[in-house]
C-alpha cells in the first residue's frame, strides 16, 4: 500500500468515531479497530521491499519554495516504529473499548487516538524534516486532547499543563534546528541531509542546531531535566498513558535521535550532552520508581529511566551502543504497554492503584499475576526473558564508555540504576501479588473479561519467544540497526545471545538483580529514610518555575511599562541618543566647508543668558511666575539667535509668536492650582538630568556638526535666490517663498491654522456650558485680588500705543514683500495691540467695542486668499500663480503691485482672527463668581457719575 | 497627464471623498444614528475597493512625478489594510452599539486612517510618506480615546497622541536630513545619492526615519506606548490598531529602507535586526504573567512585529516575502482572535481578565477549540499556518546572513509559546470560576471560526499567498 494511505489513513478515519458514537460503543471501538487494522496491513505489504533492504519512498511537492514537501520514506526504522506504533494500537483500541466506561464519550476519545495515531505514523515516516516537525506537533497537540480527555480529574490539569508546556516549547525549540540543518545542507530532506554528515558536523552551527533538535528530543522523550512531565500526565486514562507515555510517543524523541544518528553523533558535544543525559535520567528515575506507592506513578518513572537508558546507549555513538538501543527499544515496548495494561486492570477491579492498599492478589487475579510477573521480571533483566538481553547489552556498552575522562562513572551509573530497576521490579510483583489476601480492597478483585487481559498477554509472548531464542529477532534488529548507522558507521558483529561466557557485564547483572532483592528486604527501613531526605518535587518546582518567570517577567517589564509618561520618554530618547551615536560612529564624517566663526563677546552673553535662563528654570520652576519670564528669556534669545544668522523674517515672527505665547500662558497662570506637585525623588531627577544632558548633548552635536558643513553641493536657496526678484517681484526671499513659490502651503497652513482657533473655540464653548462651566463661576480665588484690575496708566497708554501699533502692522505688511516682514507677521503685531486693549480695558469693554466678529474675520481672511489664488484661473495660469506689475500713482514714487500682495491681506486676516479668537476663547475661561463684568475701562476714573457720588 | 495621475490615486481619491461626503451627511442627518449604516457602508466599501484593486492593478504605475507609486508590493499591502479593515469593522458594530461608543465619527475616522495607510505603502517620495503618515495618525489619535468618559481610553489617546507626536517629529527631522544630504526627497533620488559612500548625514536621516517607523510599528525599544493604548482603547480600535495599522506601517519600512536606501543594506540591517531581536524578547518575556488579555496581545503584537522585522532584516527579496507573508498571517489570526475578545462579556460587561476563561471549553467545546487553533497559530506552533510565517522569516534571516538572529528567534518563540499556552491551559483545565456569558454575536461567531478555519486550511497551500507576496517582493527588491 502506498505510504500516502498508510499516513492519511488515521487520519480520515478520525472523522468515522465521532459519526458512529451514535451506533454504540462497539462500533465506534470496531471502526477504529479497523482502520488501523488497514494500514497495519498496509505498512505489512511493504515488508517484502524492506526485508530487501529497500527504501520505500513517496513523494508530493506541496510548499517547495519553504522546502517542505509531503514526502514520506520507509525504510527498516521507520517500519520498525510504525510497526510498534500501529501494532500496539490495535491492542491499546481493543483494550480501551473494555477500559472505558459506559459515561465517557467514546467517539471523542477514539477520534484524538486516531489523530494522534497518525501523527506519530507521519513522524516515522516523513522524509522531510519540516513535515516531521509537523506531525511532531501534531502529536503534543493530540495528546494535550487525551490527556484532558478526563478533565474532571483536578490532577490531571497540571499533568496537562505540564505536558503540553514542555513539549510544546521543545518541539518550538526543534524548528531551529531543522532550520539550520535544511539550511546547511541546502535541503530540508532527510535522505539528502542524512549523507552529509561531514558537511553537518562542519558547519560552526552545528552545536546550537544540535542542542535546539536535542531540546526537542529530550523534551519529548522526557530526558532529564525535562523527565518530570511524564509522570505526571499520567492522570489520562490508562490506555492513553500506556499508548503515549510508553509505546509511542515518548519514544518519538528516541526515534528522531536514532534517525539523525548517522549526521549528528559521534561528536564530542553529542557524546557528552547525550550520555550523560541519558544516563542521569536512567538512575533518576529508577530510584525514584522504588518508592511510588501508585503502580502508575511507578511505571511512569520505570518509563523515565528506560527513556534514559536508551539515550544513553545512542549517546555513546557505537555502532554496538546503537544496536542495543534499538533491541531494547523493542523489548521495552512489549514488556512496558504490557505492565501498563496491567495496571490498569489492576486499578479498573480493585478501584485503587495505590501498592500500599493492595497485596495478595496473587491468588485472586491469577492471570493478570501471570502476565505482571513475566512482564516485570523482564524489566529487570532476569533471563531467559527480553529484557535480560538488552540490558546486558547496555551494560556491556557501559563498560567500554569512558565520559569526562572516569572509566568506571557510566558502568558504576549504569549499574546502580539497574540494581534500583530490578528492585522496583521486585516490589512490583511482591507487594501487589504477594503477601496475604486483604480483605479491605475498595472492590474485590478478579481477574477481568478476556477483552482486557488479552491484548498485554499477547505482548507478553514476544517477551518470552525473544528472552527463549534471540536469534529470531536478530535479523530484524539487525536490519533496523543498518538503517540508523547509515553510512556513519559499520554493523557489529556481536550477536544477539543469551550466554556470552563470564563478561564483566554479567557480574553487573549478578549484582543489579542481587542488589534488587537486597532492596527490596530493606524496602520498609529505606522507604523511611527516602521519605525523610529533602528532596525536589517536579510539580513544586515546575510551579516555582513558572511563577519565578512571572514575577521575574514582572519586574522586569513593570518598572518599565509603569504608565509612567516620562519613562516611556526616557527610553525614546536614550535609543535615539544611542542609534544617533550609532550613525555617528559607523558613518564617514565629512571634513568642514565652513571655518568656524571668530565668538564675539555679544554673542557669547546672549549665549549665556540662554543657558542661564534655561538652568534658572530648572531650579525656579516652582514659581511659575518667574518661570514664565524665564521663558521669555529663553524666546528673546532664540529670536536673536535668528537675527544673528540673518534670518530677520523669522526674528520678527518668533518674536511676536513669543509676546503672544507668553500672554496666553499669563492667562493659564490664573487656573493652576496654588500648590505645585510634590517634587520627584533625588534618584528620579538625578536621572532626568542624565538623559536631559544626553538629548542636549546630541542635538548640540548634531547642530555643531552641520552648521560646519554644507549640505549638499547645490543647496535649493540658490534658487530661491536667483528667482525671488525676477520669478516673485520681492527681494525678501522668504517672503517670496511664503506668498508665491509656495503659496500653496501657505495657503493650506492658514487654512489649519483657522481651523485650529476655531477648534479652541467649540472646545471652550462646550467646556463652559458644561459642569466645567458651572465649576469656573462658582470659583472663589483663595488669594486677595489686586485692588486697581485695570490701572489708569495702562489703559491710558495702551490706548495711545494703539494707532502706532497698526500703523507698524500696516508697514510691516507693505514692507513685506521686499524687506522683513509680511502677512503674518503684520497680522501678529496688530493681534498684539488689540490684545493689549483687552488686557489692560478689560474684557468686556473691549469686546463690546469689537465690530466684527473673530470669525469673519478668519473666514474673510481665506476667502481672499482663495479668490486670489482662482483669479489666476482667469489668465489661464494654475492656482496661486503671481504676478505683478509697478504702477506709479502720483504723487507717489513708482511702487509695485502684485497679485501675491492680496494673497498676504488674506494671510493677515486670518492670522489675525485666529490669535485673537483663541485668545477670546481662552479668556472667556477666567469668568469667575466674584469677577463684576466691569463695563468700565478704568476702575478709578475722575470723570464718571457713579464715583463722583461716592457710591 | 494630471487625468492619468487621479487615475491611478482613484481609489485613495475614492475613499477620501467617500469619508467627507459621509461625515457630511451624517452631521447634517441623524449623526449618531446613520452610525451603523456608516459602518457597513464602510466595510463594503473598503472590500469593493481591495477586490478592485486586486482585479484592476496591473504592473508598476506611477503618479506625481513618482511620489505615488502603485505597483505589486503596494497593493499586497492595500488589500491586507483594506480587508483587516473591513473585518475590524463590522466586528466592532455590535460591541460598540451595546455600549452606546458607535459614534458616527468612528467608521469615518477608520476610512480616513486607511486612505492614509493607503498613501503610505504607496509613497513614493518622503512628503507623501509623512502625508499619509500623518492623516493615518491623526485619525488613529482620535479613535484612541473613542471612550471619552473613561480616564483610561483618554489616557491612553493622550500618551498615543503625544509620543505619536513625538516619533512624527523624528522621523520629520530624518526626513529633512535625508532630504538635505541627497538633495530630493524622491525615494528614487534618494538611493542614488546612497550610491557612493553615504555621509553621515544620511545615515543620521536613516536611523531617525527608522525610529519613526520603529514607533509605528511598535517595536521595542519605541513600543512603550502599545500596552497602555491596548488596554485603554475600546476593544474594537484595539483590534484595529493590531492589525491594518501594522501592516501599513511595516510596508511602509519595508519601502523605504528598500526604495530608498535600497542599496546601503548594511547599515540598516543591523538596526532593524536590534529592533527585532529586542522587540521578541521584550515581547515574549512581557507577556508572561499578564493577566488582561488585551495587554497581552499587545505584547504579543510586538514580538510579532519582531519577527516580522526579522524578514525586513535579512534585506532580501525573500525577505520581504517572508514578511508580507507573516504580516498576512498575523492580520487574520488577531482578526479571529480579537473577535474572541470582543465575545468575553459577563452580565454584558466586558471582561479582559484570562482567568475568566478557566474550563472555557466545557461550555463553549467549539469556540475554545478555535480559540486553541488561534493561539497555537500565534504561538507558531506546527501545523497552524502562524508556523509557516514563522518558518519563512526565519528562513529568510538565515539566508540573509543573520543566523544569530534566527536562533535568537526561535528561543524567542519558545518563550514566547509560554503565555499562549497558559490560555489554552486555562481554557482547558483552569479551575472554575466565574464564567462569561454564553453568547456570542453571528457575525464574531463567523470572524472566529472563519479565522480557526483558515489557520488549519491554509496549510494546504496558503491559499495561494505565496507567489503572490513573491511577485510583490520582486517588485520592491530589485
Amino acid at each position: 500500500m502506498s505510504l500516502f494511505f498508510i499516513v492519511a489513513l488515521p487520519f480520515f478515519g478520525a472523522l468515522l468515531p465521532g459519526l458512529m458514537n451514535a451506533a454504540g460503543r462497539s462500533a465506534t471501538a470496531g471502526v477504529t479497530f479497523t482502520v488501523t487494522l488497514a494500514a497495519f496491513i498496509g505498512l505489512l505489504t511493504n515488508l517484502p521491499a524492506i526485508l530487501a533492504g529497500d527504501v520505500v519512498m513517496a513523494r508530493v511537492d506541496w510548499m517547495p519554495a519553504l522546502g517542505l514537501n509531503f514526502t514520506l520514506m520507509l525504510d527498516s526504522l521507520g517500519f520498525f516504529f510504525a510497526l510498534l506504533i500501529l501494532g500496539i494500537g490495535l491492542l491499546i483500541i481493543a483494550y480501551a473499548r473494555q477500559y472505558l466506561s459506559s459515561k465517557d464519550h467514546m467517539g471523542e476519545f477514539f477520534t484524538y487516538l486516531l489523530l494522534f495515531q497518525g501523527a506519530m505514523v507521519g513522524i516515522v515516516l516523513s522524509d522531510n524534516i519540516l513535515l516531521l516537525l509537523i506531525f511532531w506537533e501534531l502529536t503534543s497537540l493530540s495528546s494535550f486532547l487525551l490527556i484532558g480527555y478526563w478533565k474532571h480529574l483536578p490532577e490531571g490539569r497540571q499533568g496537562a499543563r505540564m505536558a503540553l508546556t514542555v513539549t510544546g516549547m521543545g518541539g518550538l525549540a526543534m524548528i531551529g534546528g531543522m532550520l539550520i540543518l535544511g539550511q546547511i545542507v541546502g535541503s530540508y530532506d532527510l535522505s539528502v541531509i542524512l549523507q552529509n554528515r561531514e558537511l553537518i558536523q562542519a558547519d560552526p552551527l552545528y552545536v546550537p542546531a544540535l542542542i535546539l533538535i536535542l531540546l526537542g528530543c529530550f523534551t519529548k522523550s522526557a530526558q532529564f531535566p525535562f523527565h518530570f512531565w511524564l509522570p505526571h500526565a499520567m492522570a489520562a486514562p490508562t490506555p492513553v498513558s500506556a499508548y503515549l507515555h510508553s509505546a509511542t510517543m515518548v519514544k518519538a524523541g528516541i526515534f528522531l535521535m536514532a534517525r539523525m544518528w548517522p549526521v549528528l553523533s559521534g561528536t564530542p558535544e553529542w557524546f557528552v550532552i547525550v550520555t550523560s543525559a541519558g544516563l542521569i535520567t536512567m538512575v533518576l528515575g529508577a530510584v525514584i520508581a522504588l518508592f511510588k506507592h501508585d503502580l502508575k506513578a511507578l511505571l511512569a518513572f520505570s518509563t523515565v529511566s528506560h527513556l534514559g537508558l536508551i539515550t544513553m546507549l545512542l549517546g555513546t555513538g557505537t555502532a554496538f551502543g546503537a544496536m542495543a538501543a534499538v533491541f531494547h527499544i523493542l523489548n521495552h515496548a512489549t514488556f512496558k504497554a504490557a505492565l501498563f495494561m496491567s495496571a490498569g486492570i489492576i486499578d479498573h477491579e480493585a478501584h485503587t492503584r495505590d501498592i500500599r492498599r493492595l497485596g495478595g492478589l496473587r491468588t485472586l487475579m491469577p492471570i493478570t499475576f501471570m502476565i505482571v510477573s513475566l512482564a516485570a521480571l523482564s524489566m529487570a533483566g532476569i533471563p531467559l526473558l527480553n529484557g535480560f538481553l538488552s540490558k546486558e547489552m547496555m551494560l556491556e556498552e557501559a563498560n567500554h564508555t569512558v565520559l569526562f575522562n572516569s572509566p568506571w562513572l557510566v558502568p558504576v551509573l549504569a549499574t546502580f540504576g539497574s540494581l534500583f530497576s530490578a528492585a522496583y521490579c521486585f516490589r512490583l510483583i511482591g507487594h501487589v501479588f504477594f503477601g496475604p489476601v486483604r480483605d479491605d480492597y475498595p472492590a474485590k478483585p478478579h481477574d477481568p473479561g478476556a477483552g482486557l487481559w488479552l491484548p498485554p498477554a499477547l505482548l507478553i509472548i514476544p517477551v518470552v519467544v525473544i528472552g527463549v531464542a534471540p536469534f529470531v529477532a536478530e535479523p530484524f534488529v539487525k536490519l533496523v540497526t543498518a538503517s540508523v548507522l547509515g553510512s556513519a558507521a559499520e554493523m557489529p558483529s556481536a550477536h544477539l545471545k543469551i550466554w556470552h561466557g563470564l563478561v564483566p557485564a554479567l557480574y553487573m547483572s549478578i549484582i543489579a538483580v542481587v542488589g534488587g532483592l537486597v532492596m527490596l528486604a530493606i524496602f520498609t527501613p529505606a522507604l523511611r529514610i527516602w521519605e525523610n531526605t529533602p528532596r525536589p518535587e517536579a510539580k513544586v518546582i515546575f510551579e516555582t518555575i513558572v511563577e519565578a518567570a512571572a514575577k521575574l517577567a514582572q519586574a522586569l517589564i513593570l518598572p518599565l511599562h509603569n504608565g509612567a509618561f516620562s519613562r516611556y520618554a526616557a527610553v525614546g530618547t536614550i535609543t535615539i541618543v544611542v542609534a544617533g551615536y550609532y550613525a555617528w560612529t559607523t558613518g564617514t564624517i565629512g571634513a568642514p566647508t565652513h571655518a568656524l566663526q571668530p565668538a564675539d563677546p555679544v554673542l557669547i552673553s546672549g549665549w549665556g543668558m540662554l543657558v542661564a535662563a534655561t538652568i534658572g528654570m530648572v531650579f525656579l520652576h516652582r514659581n511659575r511666575f518667574l518661570s514664565l519670564i524665564l521663558i521669555g528669556i529663553v524666546g528673546l534669545m532664540v529670536s536673536i539667535g535668528f537675527v544673528f544668522l540673518s534670518a530677520p523674517d523669522l526674528a520678527m515672527t518668533q518674536f511676536t509668536v513669543e509676546v503672544v505665547t507668553i500672554i496666553l500662558m499669563l492667562l493659564a497662570l490664573n487656573f493652576l492650582p496654588n500648590r505645585t506637585p510634590i517634587e520627584s525623588s533625588v534618584l528620579r531627577r538625578v536621572r532626568d538630568v542624565g538623559v536631559a544632558a544626553a538629548g542636549g548633548l546630541a542635538s548640540f552635536a548634531l547642530a555643531y556638526h552641520y552648521m560646519l558643513r554644507d549640505p549638499v553641493a547645490s543647496s535649493i536657496s540658490e534658487f530661491h535666490l536667483a528667482n525671488s526678484y525676477k520669478g516673485g517681484g520681492g527681494t525678501n526671499v522668504v517672503n517670496v517663498i511664503l506668498v508665491d513659490f509656495r503659496g500653496f502651503d501657505t495657503f493650506g497652513e492658514i487654512i489649519v491654522l483657522s481651523i485650529a482657533a476655531l477648534l479652541i473655540y467649540a472646545l471652550t464653548e462646550t467646556l463652559l456650558g458644561g459642569p466645567v462651566g458651572a465649576k469656573l463661576l462658582n470659583r472663589r480665588p483663595d488669594q486677595p485680588r489686586a485692588g486697581d484690575m485695570h490701572p489708569m496708566m495702562m489703559v491710558v497708554l495702551t490706548r495711545g500705543m494703539m494707532p502706532v501699533v497698526m500703523m507698524v502692522g500696516f508697514y510691516i505688511f507693505l514692507s513685506g514683500h521686499n524687506e522683513p516682514g509680511g502677512g503674518f507677521i503684520a497680522g501678529l503685531i496688530v493681534s498684539i495691540g488689540m490684545v493689549m486693549q483687552y488686557m489692560a480695558s478689560g474684557f468686556s469693554w473691549a469686546s463690546a467695542r469689537l465690530k466684527y466678529p473673530y470669525h469673519g474675520v478668519i473666514g474673510a481672511g481665506v476667502l481672499v486668499a482663495g479668490f486670489t489664488g482662482i483669479g489666476s484661473w482667469f489668465v489661464d495660469k494654475p492656482f496661486l500663480t503671481s504676478d505683478f506689475t509697478y504702477v506709479r500713482i502720483p504723487p507717489f514714487e513708482k511702487f509695485e503691485l502684485a497679485t501675491a500682495a492680496l494673497f498676504d491681506v488674506g494671510v493677515f486676516l486670518s492670522v489675525v482672527g485666529a490669535v485673537m479668537l483663541s485668545l477670546e476663547s481662552f479668556s472667556r475661561l477666567a469668568r469667575r463668581a466674584d469677577a463684576p463684568q466691569v463695563l468700565h475701562p478704568m476702575d478709578i476714573d475722575p470723570s464718571r457719575e457713579d464715583l463722583k457720588e461716592g457710591v | 497627464m494630471i487625468g492619468a495621475d487621479i487615475q491611478i490615486l482613484m481609489p485613495e481619491i475614492l475613499l477620501a471623498v467617500y469619508a467627507m461626503g459621509a461625515l457630511m451627511a451624517a452631521v447634517y442627518t441623524t449623526k449618531d444614528g446613520m452610525a451603523p449604516l456608516l459602518t457597513w457602508a464602510t466595510s463594503g466599501l473598503f472590500v469593493l475597493l481591495a477586490v478592485w484593486i486586486g482585479i484592476n492593478g496591473q504592473g508598476t504605475n506611477i503618479a506625481f512625478g513618482g511620489m505615488f507609486v502603485d505597483d505589486g508590493f503596494s497593493r499586497f499591502a492595500k488589500i491586507v489594510i483594506l480587508l483587516s479593515a473591513a473585518a475590524v469593522l463590522l466586528m466592532s458594530e455590535s460591541y460598540m452599539q451595546r455600549r452606546g461608543l458607535l459614534r458616527f465619527e468612528y467608521p469615518i475616522l477608520i476610512a480616513l486612517a486607511v486612505v492614509g495607510m493607503m498613501v503610505m505603502v504607496s509613497a513614493g517620495d518622503l512628503m507623501a510618506l509623512y502625508m499619509g503618515l500623518e492623516l493615518q495618525s491623526l485619525a488613529l489619535y482620535v479613535v484612541a480615546s473613542l471612550r471619552r468618559d473613561s480616564v483610561k481610553s483618554t489616557e491612553a489617546g493622550l500618551k498615543y497622541f503625544v509620543l505619536g507626536a513625538l516619533s512624527s517629529g523624528l522621523l520629520l527631522y530624518g526626513a529633512s536630513l535625508t532630504y538635505g544630504f541627497a538633495g530630493t526627497t524622491l525615494f528614487a533620488g534618494i538611493i542614488e545619492a546612497t550610491a557612493n559612500e553615504p555621509s553621515l548625514g544620511l545615515l543620521f536621516g536613516l536611523v531617525f526615519l527608522i525610529a519613526g517607523f520603529a514607533f509605528k510599528v511598535s517595536a521595542a525599544p519605541f513600543h512603550m506606548w502599545t500596552p497602555d493604548v491596548y488596554e485603554g482603547s475600546p476593544t474594537p480600535v484595539t483590534a484595529f490598531f493590531a492589525t491594518a495599522p501594522k501592516v501599513a506601517a511595516m510596508a511602509l519600512f519595508a519601502r523605504v529602507v528598500h526604495d530608498a536606501f535600497g542599496g546601503i543594506v548594511g547599515d540598516w540591517q543591523q538596526i532593524v535586526a536590534f529592533l527585532s531581536v529586542v522587540s521578541m524578547f521584550l515581547g515574549a518575556i512581557a507577556a508572561i504573567g499578564q493577566k488582561d488579555i488585551k495587554r497581552l496581545m499587545a505584547y504579543s503584537s510586538i514580538a510579532h512585529m519582531g519577527f516580522a522585522l526579522m524578514g525586513l532584516a535579512a534585506g532580501t527579496a525573500f525577505g520581504v516575502q517572508a514578511m508580507l507573508i507573516y504580516m498576512a498571517i498575523y492580520v487574520t489570526m488577531n482578526i479571529g482572535t480579537f473577535a474572541f475578545i470582543l465575545a468575553m462579556e459577563r452580565d454584558g460587561r466586558p471582561v479582559t481578565n484570562i482567568d475568566s476563561l478557566k474550563m472555557y471549553s466545557k461550555r463553549q467545546p467549539l469556540r475554545a477549540l478555535a480559540m486553541l487553533v488561534l493561539l497555537f497559530s500565534l504561538a507558531g506552533v506546527p501545523p497552524m499556518v502562524g508556523f509557516f510565517g514563522k518558518f519563512y522569516v526565519l528562513r529568510a534571516a538565515y539566508d540573509g546572513g543573520l543566523a544569530w538572529l534566527a536562533v535568537a528567534g526561535v528561543i524567542a518563540s519558545v518563550i514566547g509559546a509560554f503565555y499562549y499556552i497558559r490560555i489554552v491551559y486555562f481554557m482547558y483545565f483552569g479551575e472554575e470560576g466565574e464564567a462569561l456569558d454564553g453568547k456570542m454575536n453571528p457575525v464574531l461567531w463567523t470572524f472566529l471560526m472563519g479565522s480557526a478555519a483558515v489557520m488549519l486550511i491554509g496549510v494546504v497551500n496558503l491559499f495561494g499567498i505565496e507567489p503572490i507576496a513573491a511577485a510583490a517582493a520582486a517588485t520592491l527588491v530589485n
